[in-house]
């Protein structure tokens, strides 16, 4: 009787199993059955991704050079996660927003424990310190330069063993923020113990760290392929994907030509391409292919009016520039409505945004009369002079910024109008650095910086970061306007969120006022995208993100 | 002997550009390390900007630098690259292979392209094709290689969707490229051609030839041919540089991890460490195809051997 009472029992257990099993792949294949109307994700699937320029550094850090940051922020995880949309904060590797002193010059976080870099060995608090400790102070011995992102660091600590606290001299307001950006990604000890070379191309296939992919090969300048990890298990909780990436790889393809990244796009040899330039969207979208803009939500793309040059000294010639130039005519002769009239000295996105239209209006007669009053003439060629000297203005080209040459040829022909004469500085990036960095060769300097905090005015003004007014001249070494330095510097010194609010705001408002900034427009990055591409988005400041990517076809 | 002054030659010519590119890059205003530091991106203080121009040595005396480059080279190092750090040897020897299997097929392929031209050109009848053909090099040599390859690639693997420009390996990620290079590589090639064959169909003997009954296409491939090469062989190995150069449009265009590439990379972020050692493998591959020319005529040419062994 057992033996068969055994094997009723079995066959009942084995029956019920059998039925429940049954059952619960009814209720999966239900919404799975809808899923491909309703686009429930696929898993599977390599993603071609089109890049205009080679990478230059997986040190994350340098991050903020486009191609690299579209590896770092997939290959890497950071303590913090910020919303892209709302630019909030929210846990990541730390499971709780830090705790923070009042005057923000300590910052303690929380790790989770069961996180683990590519080559198997743990995330630790060790490694977490000696991240930041690298990131914070740079290492110049290695030719490793300190992030941008992290001011007024002084040392990390370990408190325990899921417990991390960093020290600062001063308050360091931005830093929180700074530990979400791709220039924070976590990499191993190993590989926090490379040089310069070590996390150059060529070295890829070593570079280890937590993120939902891994390089798995790398061919140098054109190729570098990613594999989803298996095993990813800690992705932002907030975000409703968990788990591995959807997609099994990415490889990374060089693609500088432009009409060769759109003809493969809408040939379908491709699945994403990145830099779609404005006279290209129509193509893409004529296509049937979708456009995908997201904005820097930052500096906007804008002409710092150098001030310290004798030239721009008098505020009636800095106001007759804005009021000389037509920036809708620009955006409508060159761009596409991916690109937003820029309103402020910061994008709209960005925190502690202002609006300052009042202050930008074009109206040349306005122009002709504030340069009549400061006594620039014009001459026999129809450029103005003064006492001998020629209102002649020199501008660099921004190489990494869209059809920067072309921006400057519109506003030379614009400025020619009010006679002022404009030379646009020729030549490569090398070139192009060595002349911006000097007044004499360059008054009026375009460019723009991203970064989805209050502490990005102060890294494009600030006399000591990118210092592109030339407000600390390098001539004389003097700072000319101690009073910008003066409200920057509260920007990222207020430990209070509101402060830095109203803070980033008075510095918009002086900018505008004094007429030492023209911003031009919201520099967006611009994405072109395959019908079966689902899920794509990008972070704060729009690089690539491919965790929840996934292909429907 | 003159192999030993050849030689020397050689080496002079190599130094000599090595020394012309060092000083031209120093010319230049900013240097590599600026180029990649002071990018604003990275939003580096001057003083962190000077450290490491003093890691990289870029703050020493010109003429220090140079010594130290040169004696680097010597010691078999090359250096690494300024603008990623890798090393610049690996970087050639992963770019060469590519770009010696793009020249090769691309020269091959201007010679076939080159010698069908010439004949045609010189073929006896049918004046109009003969003028035709002869309107082909003027043509070659004056489209730009990059419009070429970007032509190439919207028609046939935009538009036919007959070969893969993204993701495509082997013969393949070689068809397009290849006819792109061998484009400006046929039209020197043919004209000279052209020329040569014209030259010598005019010569004494040839009309010997013809009187004692020879027919045209005889005299073509057998008498005129042969005689028409030397000068061909001698612009060929002058269009080295032109392949070169070639190359540097083609792999951009085509997104080929060459030399071009590399090269093209190299001169917009000013990385000198690359840049020479590119300039120095050209020079040393324009010498050696030369020194190679040089001892093909006599092999080609009966009478050169009887000069030397005279």
């Amino acid at each position: 009787m057992a033996p068969i009472g055994r094997r009723l029992a079995s066959l009942l257990l084995t029956t019920l199993t059998v039925a429940s099993l049954a059952a619960c792949s009814n209720q999966t294949s239900e919404p799975a059955a809808t899923s491909s109307t309703s686009g429930e994700a696929k898993t599977g699937g390599t993603l071609t991704y089109l890049e205009p320029q080679t990478w230059g550094s997986l040190y994350p850090p340098s991050g903020g050079f486009y191609p690299n940051g579209g590896l770092l922020n997939n290959l890497t995880d950071r303590l913090l996660y910020q919303n892209p949309d709302t630019l909030e904060l929210e846990p990541w590797i730390a499971t709780e927003l830090p705790e923070v002193n009042d005057d923000a010059t300590e910052y303690t976080f929380t790790l989770r424990d069961d996180v683990t870099f590519s080559d198997g060995t743990p995330l630790t608090a060790e490694t977490v310190v000696k991240n930041i400790d690298l990131f914070g102070k740079g290492d110049t011995d290695r030719a490793l330069p300190v992030s941008e992102a992290i001011n007024n660091y002084e040392g990390g600590e370990v408190v325990d063993e899921h417990t991390v606290a960093f020290h600062f001299s001063a308050p360091s307001p931005g830093f929180a923020q700074a530990v979400s950006t791709i220039n924070s990604g976590l990499v191993s000890d190993a590989t926090l113990d490379l040089d310069s070379d070590g996390f150059g191309p060529g070295n890829a296939e070593n570079f280890v760290a937590s993120g939902p992919f891994v390089v798995e090969k790398e061919e140098i300048g054109t190729k570098i392929s990613l594999k989803a990890r298996e095993d990813y298990d800690w992705a932002p909780p907030s975000l409703q994907h968990q788990g591995r990436a959807y997609l099994d790889g990415i490889d990374y393809v060089v693609a500088g030509e432009n009409s060769v990244r759109v003809g493969s796009l809408t040939a379908g040899q491709a699945d994403i391409a990145r830099q779609i330039e404005a006279p290209d969207e129509a193509v893409v979208t004529a296509a049937g292919l979708s456009i995908v803009s997201d904005p820097t939500n930052g500096v906007t793309n804008s002409l710092s009016i150098r001030f310290p040059s004798e030239k721009l000294s008098d505020i009636r010639v800095r106001q007759a520039i804005i009021a000389g130039i037509d920036r809708e005519a620009i955006i409508e002769a060159l761009f596409s409505d991916s690109y937003p009239l820029a309103t402020s000295s910061l994008a709209k996105g960005a925190k502690g945004y202002r609006d300052q239209s009042a202050n930008y209006v074009y109206d040349q007669a306005k122009a002709n009369s504030l340069l009549d009053e400061a006594g620039w003439v014009a001459g026999s060629d129809g450029i103005r002079a003064k006492d001998g000297v020629k209102l002649s203005l020199a501008f660099n080209i921004a190489l990494p910024q869209p059809r920067s040459a072309d921006v400057l040829t519109i506003i030379q022909e614009q400025l020619r109008e009010i006679g002022i004469e404009v030379t646009i500085i020729s030549g490569d990036q090398a070139a192009q650095t060595a002349a911006s960095a000097d007044i004499d060769q360059v008054q009026i300097y375009h460019s723009m910086v991203a970064r989805a905090d209050y502490d990005v005015i102060k890294s494009q003004y600030y006399s000591a970061n990118r210092n592109t007014l030339q407000n600390l001249s390098s001539a004389t070494g003097e700072v000319t306007d101690p009073k910008l330095d003066e409200l920057l510097l509260a920007v990222a010194s207020s430990p209070e969120e509101a402060d830095r609010a109203a803070a980033s705001a008075a510095v918009q408002d002086y900018l505008s006022e004094q007429a030492y900034v023209l911003p031009l427009f919201e520099e967006p990055q611009v994405y072109g995208l395959a019908t079966h591409v689902k899920g794509f988005s990008t972070e704060s400041v729009a690089r690539p993100s491919f965790y929840s990517t996934w292909l429907d076809r | 002997m003159p192999i030993v002054r050849r030689i020397a030659q050689a080496l002079l010519v190599i130094l000599l550009a090595f020394t012309a590119t060092f000083i031209l890059m120093q010319a230049l205003p900013g240097d590599g390390v600026l180029a990649r530091y002071q990018n604003p991106e990275l939003g580096l203080t001057p003083e962190q900007i000077e450290q490491l121009r003093v890691v990289y040595g870029v703050d020493q005396p010109v003429w220090s630098q140079f010594l130290t480059s040169v004696g680097n080279y010597l010691a078999g190092n090359f250096g690494t690259s300024l603008q990623s750090g890798a090393r610049v040897a690996d970087l050639i020897v992963t770019a060469l292979p590519e770009t010696l299997v793009l020249a090769a097929a691309g020269f091959t392929l201007a010679v076939i392209v080159a010698v069908a031209i010439a004949f045609l050109a010189s073929f006896p009848s049918m004046r109009w094709l003969r003028n035709a053909v002869r309107s082909l090099p003027p043509l070659f040599v004056s489209v730009p290689a990059f419009w070429v390859g970007i032509l190439l690639i919207q028609v046939f693997s935009f538009g036919l969707g007959w070969v893969r420009v993204i993701g495509a390996d082997g013969l393949e990620a070689l068809i397009l490229p290849a006819i792109t290079l061998s484009v400006p590589i046929s039209a020197p090639l043919s004209q000279v051609l052209i020329q040569s064959l014209d030259e010598v169909g005019e010569s004494p003997y040839v009309a010997i030839v013809r009187s004692r009954g020879a027919g045209e296409w005889w005299v073509l491939t057998r008498n005129v041919a042969k005689n028409a090469l030397l000068p061909t062989i001698t612009i060929a190995g002058l269009l080295f540089g032109e392949l070169v150069a070639g190359a540097v449009v083609t792999e951009a265009v085509f997104g080929r991890a060459g030399i071009g590439t590399l090269t093209e990379q190299a001169v917009a972020n000013r990385d000198l460490p690359v840049i020479q050692a590119v300039v120095l493998l050209a020079a040393i591959g324009f010498v050696v195809i030369n020194l190679v020319v040089d001892l093909l005529y006599p092999v080609i040419d009966p009478r050169l051997r009887r000069e030397r062994t005279a």
